[in-house]
């Protein structure tokens, strides 16, 4: 049986998400449909075109923002000398989360990889070069991913800062805090010892 | 089904799916086909093949099965969905004859590649994981170089990052491959009269596309590769060559020498796999017996028989062989897709 369009269609805009099969999609558009009230349909909707309109990239760091320049890059109290590079905005929350790191924050919107058709032009890269233009950062920490695409991000901007007088960084990879040796795979353990230091 | 120690006959007529079953094993096995595409193995208007076993590895018992579709692959152990391949790869260990390896010696680099990176795989898993990340590593490159038509120093210097991952990648597999193939002569070595009692040896070299300073020759290659969109030295280049008395067997070997080479390879495998992994690994030989003469036939028999290894033979017929030779082995019968045990065989076989 096939469902009535609208509902269809419904179900068709859940799939868009990342996750959502068909399945889960169905699940969705029926709880809209059937549980969800008038007002929180009209509540969800609002948000999502809000989000939409209101949501950009800082023109400093690239991380989310309502505003102009995000809370982080116009915070005073922050370390001015340190910036992290990463590739998401998802990972500043993360590092945020932690809440140790007091610098400053740069999102490259991805990560290079000839296969997903992402070059050094489609990174957020030339506003990097600007930033460090500045005399005031003295560190950049590179904390794109252990993949990979990550590790070519990271050594394509330190062979781009070695004319830059700026001490470049990469965070440490290895075991996770918590978890014992055994549980960790052959390229996390090789990774670890590669990066071991004297204690 | 059950197999237990020993050798055991799968026999019909061609056409009935003896090599199928066979080839179930070997997808059970290495979780792929030996065929360019595992789709192949999907009965026609089926959504998917699914492959399934009880093995005992090690003196442990583990559920293998595999199950292809056309989205992908499941290899699953215990029921447990395995989410990489080199995790799965290993539990059940083959060494195989198929028609199909007679191209090794004359064929193209890529099959003389693959048959030994067969074998590598399923000693040590590493090997698996560094050989998937050359080629991740490969493809990235390769992508890179397609789309590098005008001149700017940003590739330019992308290139240079990505050569020097893929050199870092394949030290690894060079260096293991070499180390393999030593290892492998010493084996074979203690082969050689397996199936011939003249003054016969076997050796295998290994050619590698860049042997050492693997980033400084691929950086010397620029020029080359961009100018073909491709990279053209490197692991996924590399090449065997087989001699026989220090002569090419690719030049000068017989079908039938060929044939005699391969499978002294498959058993000095096997001896190796054994001494790697503490047993012998389930030797499948397909249609093996048709081109060997009656002396071949029985002392390969004979030598099955001695190891106690897990054989199984697929064949159209027994009554070539030596039947004393045949005491204490299974026989099954294919026919239409389907697999029966004879009660009993010979005089004294077990039921």
């Amino acid at each position: 049986m096939q469902y009535p369009k609208a509902l269809e269609d419904l179900i068709s805009e859940f799939m868009k998400y990342p996750g959502v099969g068909r399945k889960t999609a169905e699940r969705y558009a029926m709880f809209s449909v059937i549980d969800l009230k008038n007002e929180s349909i009209n509540d969800f909707s609002q948000a999502l075109i809000s989000a939409k309109e209101k949501i950009r990239p800082c023109n400093i760091c690239h991380h989310l923002t309502d505003k102009e320049t995000c809370d982080i890059c116009s915070d005073g109290t922050r370390d001015n000398s340190k910036i992290m590079v990463l590739e998401t905005t998802k990972d500043v929350f993360s590092i945020e989360k932690s809440g140790t790191y007091r610098g400053l924050y740069h999102v490259l919107n991805g990560a290079l990889s000839p296969l997903n058709g992402i070059g050094p032009n489609e990174l957020n890269l030339v506003s990097l070069w600007k930033r460090l233009e500045k005399d005031d950062v003295k560190e950049v920490i590179l904390a794109t991913s252990a993949t990979q695409e990550g590790e070519a991000t990271a050594q394509y901007i330190k062979r781009v800062l070695r004319e830059v007088e700026v001490l470049v960084t990469r965070i440490g990879y290895g075991v996770p805090v918590g978890s014992n040796l055994e549980y960790a795979d052959d390229q996390t353990l090789n990774k670890a010892i590669e990066n071991r230091r004297v204690f | 089904m059950e197999f237990g120690q020993g050798i055991h006959f799968i026999i019909g007529s061609n056409g009935e799916g003896k090599t199928n079953f066979l080839e179930s094993i070997y997808v059970l096995a290495l979780a792929k086909s030996y065929k360019t595409s595992d789709l192949v193995l999907i009965r026609h208007q089926e959504d998917f093949a699914k492959v399934e076993a009880t093995v005992l590895s090690q003196s442990r018992l583990f559920d293998l099965s595999m199950i292809i579709s056309a989205s992908g692959k499941n290899a699953i152990i215990n029921k447990t969905s395995q989410k990489k391949l080199s995790d799965y790869i290993g539990h059940l260990q083959i060494v195989s004859f198929l028609p199909e390896d007679m191209n090794i010696i004359k064929g193209s680099p890529r099959e003389r590649r693959y048959f030994f990176d067969v074998y590598m795989g399923q000693m040590d898993k590493n090997y698996i994981s560094n050989l998937g990340n050359y080629k991740y590593v490969l493809k990235q490159r390769n992508e890179l170089l397609k789309k590098m038509n005008q001149p700017n120093k940003e590739d330019d210097l992308l290139l240079d990052v990505i050569t020097e991952q893929l050199a870092e990648a394949a030290r690894p597999v060079v260096e293991h491959r070499k180390k393999f193939i030593q290892e492998i002569n010493l084996f074979l070595e203690k082969q050689y009269h397996l199936f011939s009692s003249k003054n016969e040896y076997y050796r295998i070299q290994y050619l590698p596309s860049i042997e050492t300073e693997i980033e400084k020759v691929m950086k010397s290659k620029y020029r080359t590769d961009k100018m073909s969109y491709t990279t053209n030295f490197g692991p996924h280049r590399d090449d065997y060559d087989f001699y026989l008395n220090d002569v090419m067997a690719k030049d000068y070997a017989s079908g039938g020498e060929q044939r005699t080479l391969i499978l002294t390879l498959d058993m000095a495998l096997a001896e190796m796999m054994k001494d790697r992994l503490k047993e012998y690994p389930v030797i499948l030989l397909d249609d093996v017996f048709s081109e060997l003469d009656y002396e071949k036939q029985n002392k390969l028999i004979q030598y099955l028989s001695k190891i106690q290894a897990q054989a199984i033979i697929t064949t159209t017929s027994l009554h070539e062989l030596n039947q004393d030779a045949l005491n204490n082995v299974k026989v099954f019968h294919v026919s239409k897709g389907h697999i029966q045990e004879e009660k009993q065989h010979g005089k004294s076989s077990k039921v």
